[in-house]
Protein backbone atom coordinates (compact mmCIF):
# COMPACT_ATOMS: atom_id res chain seq x y z
CA UNK A 1 0.00 0.00 0.00
CA UNK A 2 2.67 2.24 1.04
CA UNK A 3 4.20 1.83 -2.15
CA UNK A 4 1.00 2.58 -4.01
CA UNK A 5 1.00 6.02 -2.05
CA UNK A 6 4.43 6.70 -3.01
CA UNK A 7 3.99 5.75 -6.80
CA UNK A 8 0.77 8.14 -6.71
CA UNK A 9 2.57 10.89 -5.26
CA UNK A 10 5.40 11.00 -7.39
CA UNK A 11 3.32 10.69 -10.44
CA UNK A 12 1.21 13.83 -8.89
CA UNK A 13 4.49 15.55 -8.24
CA UNK A 14 5.25 14.54 -12.01
CA UNK A 15 1.98 16.06 -13.17
CA UNK A 16 1.88 19.19 -10.41
CA UNK A 17 5.31 20.03 -12.13
CA UNK A 18 4.45 19.57 -15.66
CA UNK A 19 1.53 21.72 -15.30
CA UNK A 20 3.75 24.54 -13.77
CA UNK A 21 6.00 24.44 -16.68
CA UNK A 22 2.91 24.86 -18.79
CA UNK A 23 1.75 27.42 -16.78
CA UNK A 24 5.01 29.12 -16.44
CA UNK A 25 5.82 28.74 -20.50
CA UNK A 26 2.25 30.48 -20.69
CA UNK A 27 2.95 33.17 -18.27
CA UNK A 28 6.13 33.71 -20.42
CA UNK A 29 3.98 33.74 -23.29
CA UNK A 30 1.73 36.29 -22.14
CA UNK A 31 4.28 38.58 -20.70
CA UNK A 32 6.14 38.44 -24.42
CA UNK A 33 2.27 39.66 -25.29
CA UNK A 34 1.80 41.90 -23.59
CA UNK A 35 5.53 43.40 -23.70
CA UNK A 36 4.63 43.16 -27.47
CA UNK A 37 1.75 44.89 -27.41
CA UNK A 38 3.12 47.85 -25.01
CA UNK A 39 5.87 48.30 -27.47
CA UNK A 40 3.15 48.64 -30.31
CA UNK A 41 0.97 51.23 -27.59
CA UNK A 42 4.45 53.47 -26.97
CA UNK A 43 4.79 53.69 -31.09
CA UNK A 44 1.13 54.31 -31.85
CA UNK A 45 1.56 56.79 -28.94
CA UNK A 46 4.79 58.34 -30.53
CA UNK A 47 3.27 58.90 -33.84
CA UNK A 48 -0.15 60.57 -32.35
CA UNK A 49 2.64 62.42 -30.91
CA UNK A 50 4.34 63.42 -33.97
CA UNK A 51 1.25 63.77 -35.38
CA UNK A 52 0.26 66.41 -32.45
CA UNK A 53 3.66 68.24 -33.02
CA UNK A 54 2.83 68.69 -36.25
CA UNK A 55 -0.59 69.78 -36.13
CA UNK A 56 0.61 72.60 -33.41
CA UNK A 57 3.10 73.59 -35.88
CA UNK A 58 0.86 74.22 -38.80
CA UNK A 59 -1.02 75.93 -36.42
CA UNK A 60 1.60 78.37 -35.39
CA UNK A 61 2.14 78.77 -38.98
CA UNK A 62 -1.39 79.59 -40.18
CA UNK A 63 -1.69 82.34 -36.99
CA UNK A 64 1.72 83.61 -38.19
CA UNK A 65 0.43 84.34 -42.02
CA UNK A 66 -2.83 85.23 -40.77
CA UNK A 67 -0.84 88.25 -38.38
CA UNK A 68 1.15 89.06 -41.00
CA UNK A 69 -2.31 89.41 -43.65
CA UNK A 70 -3.71 91.66 -41.00
CA UNK A 71 -0.82 93.85 -41.22
CA UNK A 72 -0.69 94.36 -44.37
CA UNK A 73 -4.43 95.03 -44.65
CA UNK A 74 -3.82 97.81 -41.98
CA UNK A 75 -1.21 99.59 -44.16
CA UNK A 76 -2.98 98.92 -46.97
CA UNK A 77 -6.02 100.73 -45.32
CA UNK A 78 -3.81 103.55 -43.93
CA UNK A 79 -2.24 104.27 -47.51
CA UNK A 80 -5.83 104.00 -48.92
CA UNK A 81 -6.71 107.18 -46.51
CA UNK A 82 -3.57 109.05 -47.23
CA UNK A 83 -4.09 108.29 -50.79
CA UNK A 84 -7.69 109.89 -50.60
CA UNK A 85 -5.97 112.93 -48.42
CA UNK A 86 -4.21 113.54 -50.84
CA UNK A 87 -6.56 113.56 -53.55
CA UNK A 88 -8.68 115.92 -51.72
CA UNK A 89 -5.67 117.98 -51.69
CA UNK A 90 -5.29 118.33 -55.11
CA UNK A 91 -8.57 118.61 -55.81
CA UNK A 92 -8.62 121.81 -53.47
CA UNK A 93 -5.73 122.90 -55.11
CA UNK A 94 -7.01 122.46 -58.62
CA UNK A 95 -10.22 124.27 -57.85
CA UNK A 96 -8.05 127.13 -56.38
CA UNK A 97 -6.01 127.36 -59.55
CA UNK A 98 -9.10 127.30 -61.19
CA UNK A 99 -10.53 130.36 -59.82
CA UNK A 100 -7.09 132.09 -59.85
CA UNK A 101 -7.12 131.25 -63.35
CA UNK A 102 -10.81 132.53 -64.11
CA UNK A 103 -9.77 135.76 -61.95
CA UNK A 104 -6.50 136.70 -64.39
CA UNK A 105 -8.75 135.83 -67.18
CA UNK A 106 -11.05 138.58 -66.38
CA UNK A 107 -8.70 141.09 -65.17
CA UNK A 108 -6.98 140.79 -68.78
CA UNK A 109 -10.14 140.94 -70.96
CA UNK A 110 -11.03 144.19 -68.96
CA UNK A 111 -7.51 145.67 -69.45
CA UNK A 112 -8.06 149.04 -70.97
CA UNK A 113 -4.42 147.94 -72.00
CA UNK A 114 -3.84 145.72 -74.48
CA UNK A 115 -2.08 142.49 -73.89
CA UNK A 116 -0.28 140.18 -76.09
CA UNK A 117 1.69 137.22 -74.23
CA UNK A 118 3.96 135.10 -76.61
CA UNK A 119 5.24 131.49 -74.88
CA UNK A 120 8.33 130.28 -74.82
CA UNK A 121 8.65 129.32 -78.88
CA UNK A 122 7.77 132.67 -79.45
CA UNK A 123 4.43 131.99 -80.47
CA UNK A 124 0.94 133.93 -79.54
CA UNK A 125 -0.60 132.01 -76.30
CA UNK A 126 -3.10 134.89 -75.62
CA UNK A 127 -4.25 138.11 -76.79
CA UNK A 128 -6.95 140.39 -74.95
CA UNK A 129 -10.11 142.18 -76.71
CA UNK A 130 -8.50 145.94 -76.31
CA UNK A 131 -5.50 144.47 -78.48
CA UNK A 132 -7.63 142.92 -80.95
CA UNK A 133 -8.80 146.62 -81.39
CA UNK A 134 -5.72 148.17 -81.60
CA UNK A 135 -4.46 146.07 -84.17
CA UNK A 136 -7.44 145.18 -85.97
CA UNK A 137 -6.99 141.50 -85.46
CA UNK A 138 -8.88 138.62 -84.05
CA UNK A 139 -6.80 135.99 -81.44
CA UNK A 140 -7.85 132.97 -83.84
CA UNK A 141 -6.28 134.43 -87.12
CA UNK A 142 -3.14 134.29 -84.89
CA UNK A 143 -3.15 132.01 -82.30
CA UNK A 144 0.03 129.37 -81.86
CA UNK A 145 1.63 131.13 -85.12
CA UNK A 146 4.95 132.15 -84.35
CA UNK A 147 6.48 135.39 -84.62
CA UNK A 148 7.91 135.19 -88.34
CA UNK A 149 4.52 134.37 -89.46
CA UNK A 150 2.92 137.35 -87.78
CA UNK A 151 4.70 139.28 -90.36
CA UNK A 152 2.14 139.15 -93.12
CA UNK A 153 -0.20 141.25 -90.80
CA UNK A 154 1.39 145.42 -91.48
CA UNK A 155 0.05 146.57 -87.95
CA UNK A 156 2.16 143.78 -86.24
CA UNK A 157 5.52 144.65 -87.94
CA UNK A 158 6.91 147.43 -85.85
CA UNK A 159 5.29 145.38 -83.03
CA UNK A 160 7.43 142.22 -84.01
CA UNK A 161 11.05 143.57 -83.69
CA UNK A 162 10.15 144.02 -80.14
CA UNK A 163 9.30 140.03 -79.50
CA UNK A 164 13.32 139.20 -79.27
CA UNK A 165 15.26 137.08 -76.57
CA UNK A 166 15.29 140.23 -73.55
CA UNK A 167 16.34 139.90 -70.48
CA UNK A 168 14.85 143.14 -69.08
CA UNK A 169 11.81 145.28 -69.47
CA UNK A 170 11.50 147.31 -73.08
CA UNK A 171 9.53 149.76 -73.63
CA UNK A 172 9.47 152.22 -76.52
CA UNK A 173 7.17 154.18 -78.79
CA UNK A 174 5.65 152.94 -82.14
CA UNK A 175 3.76 154.89 -84.55
CA UNK A 176 1.52 151.80 -85.86
CA UNK A 177 -0.30 154.74 -88.45
CA UNK A 178 -1.60 158.80 -88.59
CA UNK A 179 -4.26 158.02 -85.58
CA UNK A 180 -2.46 155.80 -83.49
CA UNK A 181 1.00 156.00 -81.32
CA UNK A 182 1.68 152.96 -79.16
CA UNK A 183 3.74 152.69 -75.97
CA UNK A 184 4.95 149.40 -76.26
CA UNK A 185 6.37 147.60 -73.21
CA UNK A 186 7.76 143.94 -73.45
CA UNK A 187 8.59 142.17 -70.35
CA UNK A 188 10.57 138.70 -69.83
CA UNK A 189 7.62 135.88 -68.27
CA UNK A 190 9.69 133.88 -66.09
CA UNK A 191 9.27 130.91 -63.99
CA UNK A 192 12.37 130.37 -61.66
CA UNK A 193 14.60 131.83 -63.33
CA UNK A 194 13.62 130.45 -66.33
CA UNK A 195 12.22 132.16 -69.26
CA UNK A 196 8.57 130.78 -70.28
CA UNK A 197 7.26 133.64 -72.71
CA UNK A 198 7.27 137.33 -72.76
CA UNK A 199 4.56 139.91 -72.41
CA UNK A 200 3.33 142.81 -74.77
CA UNK A 201 1.61 145.70 -73.10
CA UNK A 202 0.32 148.38 -75.91
CA UNK A 203 -0.47 151.35 -74.02
CA UNK A 204 -2.37 154.13 -76.53
CA UNK A 205 -0.43 157.62 -76.28
CA UNK A 206 -2.14 158.93 -79.17
CA UNK A 207 -4.28 161.62 -77.36
CA UNK A 208 -0.81 161.90 -75.15
CA UNK A 209 1.39 162.89 -78.18
CA UNK A 210 -1.56 165.16 -79.79
CA UNK A 211 -1.45 167.14 -76.55
CA UNK A 212 2.10 167.60 -76.75
CA UNK A 213 2.23 168.75 -80.17
CA UNK A 214 -0.50 171.27 -79.73
CA UNK A 215 1.55 172.38 -76.89
CA UNK A 216 4.53 172.78 -78.75
CA UNK A 217 2.85 174.30 -81.53
CA UNK A 218 0.92 177.11 -79.47
CA UNK A 219 4.51 177.67 -78.27
CA UNK A 220 5.50 177.81 -81.31
CA UNK A 221 2.60 179.99 -82.61
CA UNK A 222 3.29 182.63 -79.24
CA UNK A 223 7.01 183.07 -79.69
CA UNK A 224 6.52 183.90 -83.13
CA UNK A 225 4.06 186.14 -82.68
CA UNK A 226 6.07 187.60 -79.65
CA UNK A 227 8.47 188.35 -82.22
CA UNK A 228 7.53 191.15 -84.21
CA UNK A 229 6.17 193.43 -81.42
CA UNK A 230 9.94 192.41 -79.74
CA UNK A 231 11.73 193.75 -82.90
CA UNK A 232 10.00 196.49 -83.09
CA UNK A 233 10.85 197.76 -79.22
CA UNK A 234 14.36 196.89 -80.13
CA UNK A 235 14.48 198.43 -83.15
CA UNK A 236 12.94 202.37 -81.75
CA UNK A 237 14.86 201.64 -78.38
CA UNK A 238 17.94 201.41 -80.37
CA UNK A 239 17.25 204.48 -82.07
CA UNK A 240 16.65 206.60 -78.71
CA UNK A 241 19.66 205.26 -77.29
CA UNK A 242 22.18 205.91 -80.12
CA UNK A 243 20.52 209.51 -79.50
CA UNK A 244 18.86 209.59 -83.53
CA UNK A 245 15.63 210.90 -81.78
CA UNK A 246 17.58 213.90 -79.90
CA UNK A 247 20.38 214.05 -77.33
CA UNK A 248 19.60 212.19 -73.81
CA UNK A 249 21.18 212.85 -70.77
CA UNK A 250 23.03 210.68 -68.66
CA UNK A 251 20.20 209.70 -66.19
CA UNK A 252 17.88 208.96 -69.61
CA UNK A 253 20.59 206.70 -70.88
CA UNK A 254 21.34 204.51 -67.76
CA UNK A 255 17.17 204.48 -67.68
CA UNK A 256 16.45 203.53 -71.41
CA UNK A 257 19.51 200.61 -71.31
CA UNK A 258 18.05 198.97 -68.57
CA UNK A 259 15.00 198.89 -70.69
CA UNK A 260 17.34 197.91 -73.69
CA UNK A 261 19.00 194.80 -71.91
CA UNK A 262 15.51 193.69 -70.62
CA UNK A 263 14.23 193.58 -74.11
CA UNK A 264 17.03 191.67 -75.41
CA UNK A 265 16.97 189.08 -72.74
CA UNK A 266 13.05 188.75 -73.78
CA UNK A 267 14.03 188.26 -76.85
CA UNK A 268 16.36 185.50 -76.30
CA UNK A 269 13.99 183.87 -74.04
CA UNK A 270 11.70 183.87 -77.05
CA UNK A 271 14.06 182.37 -79.45
CA UNK A 272 15.24 180.10 -77.15
CA UNK A 273 11.01 178.51 -76.73
CA UNK A 274 11.11 179.18 -80.50
CA UNK A 275 14.52 176.98 -80.77
CA UNK A 276 12.70 173.98 -78.22
CA UNK A 277 9.88 173.94 -80.12
CA UNK A 278 11.62 173.34 -83.22
CA UNK A 279 13.44 170.81 -81.17
CA UNK A 280 10.28 169.00 -80.19
CA UNK A 281 8.82 169.23 -83.44
CA UNK A 282 11.59 167.71 -85.31
CA UNK A 283 12.14 170.77 -87.05
CA UNK A 284 15.33 171.81 -85.69
CA UNK A 285 17.33 171.59 -89.13
CA UNK A 286 21.28 171.08 -89.14
CA UNK A 287 23.36 171.91 -91.73
CA UNK A 288 25.98 169.76 -91.58
CA UNK A 289 29.42 170.69 -93.08
CA UNK A 290 33.25 170.14 -91.99
CA UNK A 291 34.54 172.74 -89.56
CA UNK A 292 37.25 173.23 -87.06
CA UNK A 293 36.17 172.88 -84.07
CA UNK A 294 38.82 174.92 -82.50
CA UNK A 295 38.16 178.01 -84.93
CA UNK A 296 34.10 177.95 -83.58
CA UNK A 297 35.47 177.70 -79.82
CA UNK A 298 37.80 180.75 -80.21
CA UNK A 299 35.02 182.31 -81.75
CA UNK A 300 32.77 182.08 -79.09
CA UNK A 301 35.39 182.61 -76.62
CA UNK A 302 35.90 186.42 -78.61
CA UNK A 303 32.83 187.32 -78.82
CA UNK A 304 32.62 186.98 -75.09
CA UNK A 305 36.19 188.41 -73.85
CA UNK A 306 34.61 191.73 -73.09
CA UNK A 307 31.94 190.55 -70.53
CA UNK A 308 35.34 188.07 -68.80
CA UNK A 309 37.26 191.09 -68.50
CA UNK A 310 34.89 193.33 -66.90
CA UNK A 311 33.50 190.59 -64.14
CA UNK A 312 37.47 190.53 -63.47
CA UNK A 313 37.22 186.57 -64.30
CA UNK A 314 40.85 184.81 -64.92
CA UNK A 315 40.36 182.95 -68.44
CA UNK A 316 42.45 180.24 -69.78
CA UNK A 317 41.99 178.68 -73.02
CA UNK A 318 43.54 175.17 -73.77
CA UNK A 319 44.00 174.00 -77.45
CA UNK A 320 45.57 171.00 -78.42
CA UNK A 321 48.89 170.89 -80.03
CA UNK A 322 48.78 170.86 -83.84
CA UNK A 323 45.27 170.51 -85.66
CA UNK A 324 42.28 168.77 -84.88
CA UNK A 325 40.91 166.80 -87.79
CA UNK A 326 37.85 168.55 -88.92
CA UNK A 327 34.11 167.10 -88.25
CA UNK A 328 30.67 167.13 -90.09
CA UNK A 329 28.67 169.75 -87.73
CA UNK A 330 26.25 172.26 -87.46
CA UNK A 331 28.52 175.18 -87.16
CA UNK A 332 25.70 177.44 -86.15
CA UNK A 333 24.36 175.12 -83.79
CA UNK A 334 27.34 173.66 -82.31
CA UNK A 335 28.25 177.34 -81.42
CA UNK A 336 25.03 178.01 -79.81
CA UNK A 337 25.63 174.58 -77.93
CA UNK A 338 29.34 176.13 -76.92
CA UNK A 339 27.50 179.82 -76.12
CA UNK A 340 25.33 178.70 -73.74
CA UNK A 341 28.10 177.15 -71.87
CA UNK A 342 30.31 179.24 -71.47
CA UNK A 343 27.51 181.81 -70.98
CA UNK A 344 26.51 179.78 -67.65
CA UNK A 345 30.15 179.52 -66.33
CA UNK A 346 30.94 183.30 -66.87
CA UNK A 347 26.88 184.13 -65.57
CA UNK A 348 27.41 182.09 -62.49
CA UNK A 349 30.84 182.32 -61.28
CA UNK A 350 31.76 185.10 -58.69
CA UNK A 351 34.13 187.62 -59.96
CA UNK A 352 37.65 186.78 -59.37
CA UNK A 353 37.30 183.22 -59.91
CA UNK A 354 38.57 181.19 -62.70
CA UNK A 355 37.12 179.52 -66.20
CA UNK A 356 39.33 177.39 -68.31
CA UNK A 357 38.06 176.26 -71.86
CA UNK A 358 40.21 172.92 -72.84
CA UNK A 359 40.03 171.01 -76.53
CA UNK A 360 41.30 167.51 -76.38
CA UNK A 361 41.82 164.89 -79.03
CA UNK A 362 40.57 161.70 -77.84
CA UNK A 363 40.39 158.10 -79.23
CA UNK A 364 37.37 158.31 -82.22
CA UNK A 365 36.42 161.84 -80.50
CA UNK A 366 37.08 165.33 -78.98
CA UNK A 367 36.58 166.52 -76.31
CA UNK A 368 35.30 169.93 -74.99
CA UNK A 369 35.17 171.11 -71.62
CA UNK A 370 34.49 174.47 -69.43
CA UNK A 371 35.44 174.36 -65.80
CA UNK A 372 34.64 176.77 -63.76
CA UNK A 373 35.24 178.27 -60.15
CA UNK A 374 31.57 179.02 -59.77
CA UNK A 375 28.43 178.22 -57.66
CA UNK A 376 28.03 174.50 -58.91
CA UNK A 377 25.09 172.50 -58.76
CA UNK A 378 23.60 171.19 -55.49
CA UNK A 379 24.29 167.16 -55.77
CA UNK A 380 20.56 165.94 -55.40
CA UNK A 381 19.36 168.32 -58.41
CA UNK A 382 22.60 167.07 -60.70
CA UNK A 383 20.35 164.64 -62.77
CA UNK A 384 17.58 167.00 -63.44
CA UNK A 385 20.59 169.35 -65.16
CA UNK A 386 19.89 169.05 -69.02
CA UNK A 387 15.71 169.13 -68.72
CA UNK A 388 13.91 171.51 -69.93
CA UNK A 389 13.49 174.86 -67.67
CA UNK A 390 15.07 173.23 -64.90
CA UNK A 391 17.33 175.84 -62.99
CA UNK A 392 19.28 175.01 -59.63
CA UNK A 393 17.98 176.45 -56.47
CA UNK A 394 21.20 178.38 -56.29
CA UNK A 395 21.44 179.80 -59.49
CA UNK A 396 17.91 181.09 -58.62
CA UNK A 397 19.23 182.35 -55.92
CA UNK A 398 21.87 184.33 -57.96
CA UNK A 399 20.68 185.96 -60.77
CA UNK A 400 16.62 185.71 -61.12
CA UNK A 401 16.24 185.39 -64.26
CA UNK A 402 17.69 182.71 -66.81
CA UNK A 403 15.29 180.37 -68.94
CA UNK A 404 16.29 177.17 -67.85
CA UNK A 405 16.71 176.23 -71.68
CA UNK A 406 19.92 176.59 -72.42
CA UNK A 407 21.37 173.20 -70.91
CA UNK A 408 18.54 171.47 -72.60
CA UNK A 409 19.07 173.09 -76.22
CA UNK A 410 22.90 171.83 -75.63
CA UNK A 411 22.14 168.25 -75.07
CA UNK A 412 19.87 168.07 -78.00
CA UNK A 413 22.19 169.35 -80.34
CA UNK A 414 25.37 167.92 -79.64
CA UNK A 415 23.26 164.85 -79.06
CA UNK A 416 22.19 165.03 -82.91
CA UNK A 417 25.53 165.10 -83.54
CA UNK A 418 26.06 161.93 -82.40
CA UNK A 419 27.87 163.21 -79.14
CA UNK A 420 27.98 163.02 -75.53
CA UNK A 421 27.23 166.11 -73.05
CA UNK A 422 27.67 165.48 -69.16
CA UNK A 423 28.74 167.81 -66.56
CA UNK A 424 30.63 167.28 -62.64
CA UNK A 425 29.93 169.80 -60.20
CA UNK A 426 30.04 170.39 -56.65
CA UNK A 427 28.43 173.28 -54.67
CA UNK A 428 30.21 176.07 -53.69
CA UNK A 429 33.53 175.12 -55.55
CA UNK A 430 32.78 175.18 -59.57
CA UNK A 431 31.55 173.02 -62.32
CA UNK A 432 32.64 171.09 -65.17
CA UNK A 433 30.42 170.82 -68.21
CA UNK A 434 32.09 168.27 -71.18
CA UNK A 435 30.62 167.01 -74.49
CA UNK A 436 32.46 164.61 -77.01
CA UNK A 437 32.26 164.37 -80.62
CA UNK A 438 32.66 161.49 -82.57
CA UNK A 439 35.23 161.64 -85.25
CA UNK A 440 33.32 159.79 -87.76
CA UNK A 441 33.55 161.43 -90.99
CA UNK A 442 36.35 163.19 -90.91
CA UNK A 443 37.67 165.17 -93.85
CA UNK A 444 40.62 162.28 -93.97
CA UNK A 445 38.43 159.05 -93.78
CA UNK A 446 36.12 160.34 -96.34
CA UNK A 447 38.55 159.13 -98.73
CA UNK B 1 31.17 57.30 -22.45
CA UNK B 2 27.19 58.53 -24.18
CA UNK B 3 27.13 61.71 -26.33
CA UNK B 4 25.67 64.41 -24.36
CA UNK B 5 22.75 66.37 -25.96
CA UNK B 6 20.72 69.55 -24.84
CA UNK B 7 17.51 69.95 -26.16
CA UNK B 8 16.08 73.92 -25.91
CA UNK B 9 12.46 73.37 -26.38
CA UNK B 10 9.15 75.51 -24.70
CA UNK B 11 6.95 72.87 -26.29
CA UNK B 12 6.22 70.05 -23.62
CA UNK B 13 5.13 67.81 -25.95
CA UNK B 14 8.10 67.96 -28.19
CA UNK B 15 11.05 67.90 -25.40
CA UNK B 16 8.97 65.12 -23.88
CA UNK B 17 9.10 62.79 -27.47
CA UNK B 18 12.58 64.20 -28.39
CA UNK B 19 14.10 62.83 -24.57
CA UNK B 20 12.47 59.54 -24.37
CA UNK B 21 13.91 58.29 -28.27
CA UNK B 22 16.93 59.89 -27.92
CA UNK B 23 17.56 58.48 -24.66
CA UNK B 24 16.52 54.92 -25.81
CA UNK B 25 19.23 55.49 -28.55
CA UNK B 26 21.93 55.59 -25.48
CA UNK B 27 22.29 59.45 -25.39
CA UNK B 28 22.76 61.72 -22.47
CA UNK B 29 19.72 64.16 -22.74
CA UNK B 30 19.60 67.49 -20.69
CA UNK B 31 16.62 69.93 -20.93
CA UNK B 32 15.84 73.53 -21.08
CA UNK B 33 12.80 75.09 -21.59
CA UNK B 34 13.62 78.58 -22.61
CA UNK B 35 16.45 80.96 -24.48
CA UNK B 36 18.25 82.00 -21.23
CA UNK B 37 17.81 78.53 -19.52
CA UNK B 38 19.68 77.07 -22.39
CA UNK B 39 22.36 79.68 -22.69
CA UNK B 40 23.05 78.92 -19.01
CA UNK B 41 23.11 75.05 -19.14
CA UNK B 42 25.95 75.27 -22.35
CA UNK B 43 27.87 76.88 -20.68
CA UNK B 44 28.08 74.93 -17.19
CA UNK B 45 27.41 71.37 -18.89
CA UNK B 46 29.01 72.06 -22.45
CA UNK B 47 26.75 69.34 -24.11
CA UNK B 48 27.75 67.66 -27.51
CA UNK B 49 25.17 68.42 -29.53
CA UNK B 50 22.18 71.45 -29.12
CA UNK B 51 18.73 70.95 -30.75
CA UNK B 52 17.70 74.26 -30.89
CA UNK B 53 14.20 76.04 -31.19
CA UNK B 54 13.89 79.46 -32.58
CA UNK B 55 10.82 81.02 -31.28
CA UNK B 56 11.38 80.71 -27.32
CA UNK B 57 10.25 82.93 -24.57
CA UNK B 58 13.29 85.23 -22.65
CA UNK B 59 15.60 84.55 -25.30
CA UNK B 60 15.00 83.39 -28.84
CA UNK B 61 17.76 80.78 -30.55
CA UNK B 62 18.88 83.37 -32.64
CA UNK B 63 20.03 85.27 -29.38
CA UNK B 64 21.15 82.37 -27.96
CA UNK B 65 23.71 81.96 -30.94
CA UNK B 66 24.63 84.87 -31.08
CA UNK B 67 25.86 84.46 -27.57
CA UNK B 68 27.17 81.08 -28.37
CA UNK B 69 29.52 82.77 -31.33
CA UNK B 70 30.85 85.29 -28.64
CA UNK B 71 33.10 82.55 -26.90
CA UNK B 72 35.28 80.15 -28.90
CA UNK B 73 34.54 77.00 -26.84
CA UNK B 74 31.20 77.81 -27.18
CA UNK B 75 31.33 78.34 -30.98
CA UNK B 76 32.50 75.21 -31.82
CA UNK B 77 29.40 73.03 -30.47
CA UNK B 78 27.17 72.12 -33.54
CA UNK B 79 23.71 72.91 -33.12
CA UNK B 80 20.34 71.85 -35.03
CA UNK B 81 18.08 74.36 -35.04
CA UNK B 82 14.41 73.42 -34.62
CA UNK B 83 12.16 75.67 -37.05
CA UNK B 84 8.09 75.94 -36.95
CA UNK B 85 7.62 76.02 -40.65
CA UNK B 86 10.65 76.38 -42.10
CA UNK B 87 10.99 79.72 -43.69
CA UNK B 88 13.79 80.44 -45.86
CA UNK B 89 14.73 83.35 -43.76
CA UNK B 90 15.10 81.60 -40.48
CA UNK B 91 17.02 78.98 -42.05
CA UNK B 92 19.13 81.28 -43.87
CA UNK B 93 19.33 83.74 -40.77
CA UNK B 94 20.45 80.21 -38.63
CA UNK B 95 22.94 79.04 -41.03
CA UNK B 96 24.79 82.51 -40.91
CA UNK B 97 24.81 82.32 -37.38
CA UNK B 98 26.63 78.81 -37.67
CA UNK B 99 24.13 76.38 -37.60
CA UNK B 100 25.04 72.66 -39.04
CA UNK B 101 21.49 71.23 -39.51
CA UNK B 102 17.72 72.20 -39.08
CA UNK B 103 14.57 69.78 -38.20
CA UNK B 104 11.05 71.37 -39.38
CA UNK B 105 7.97 71.25 -37.24
CA UNK B 106 5.17 70.95 -39.32
CA UNK B 107 6.99 68.23 -41.06
CA UNK B 108 8.35 66.73 -37.92
CA UNK B 109 9.84 63.17 -38.26
CA UNK B 110 11.72 61.34 -35.34
CA UNK B 111 13.73 58.92 -37.81
CA UNK B 112 14.75 62.41 -39.49
CA UNK B 113 15.85 63.78 -36.18
CA UNK B 114 18.00 60.60 -35.67
CA UNK B 115 19.52 60.64 -38.84
CA UNK B 116 20.55 63.92 -38.31
CA UNK B 117 21.96 63.69 -34.88
CA UNK B 118 23.99 60.86 -36.13
CA UNK B 119 25.23 63.05 -38.69
CA UNK B 120 26.65 65.61 -36.46
CA UNK B 121 28.22 63.62 -33.35
CA UNK B 122 28.14 59.68 -34.12
CA UNK B 123 26.00 57.14 -31.87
Amino acid sequence: MKEKQGEFKSEELRMGAKTLLGRELELARVREELEQKIKELEAAKEREMVLRIREIAKAADIKRKVEELEKKTKELKEARKALLNILEDVDEARRKAEEERNKTLAIIANLTDGLLVFDSDNRVSLINSRAEEILGIKFEEIEGESISDLSRFSSLKPIIQLVEEREKIFREEVKLHENLILEITTSPITREKERIGSLLVLHDITREKRIERMKTEFVSVAAHQLRTPLSAIKWSLGMILAEDMGPLTQEQKAFLQKTYNSNERMINLVNDLLDVARIEEGRYIYKPAFCDLAKICQMVINSHKAIIKRKKIKFEFKKPKGKLPQIKLDEEKISLAIQNLLENAIRYTPPGGKIVVSLKRKKGEIEFSVKDTGIGIPKEQQDRLFTKFFRGTNAVRMETEGTGLGLFIAKNIIESHRGRIWAESEENKGSVFHFSLPLGLTSSSRK
Amino acid sequence: MAKKILIVEDEEILLDLLQKRLKKEGYDVLLARNGEEGLKMIKEERPDLVLLDIIMPKMSGFQVMEEMNKEESLKEIPVIIISNSGQPVEIGRAQQLGAKDWLIKTEFDPKEVLEKVVKQIGK
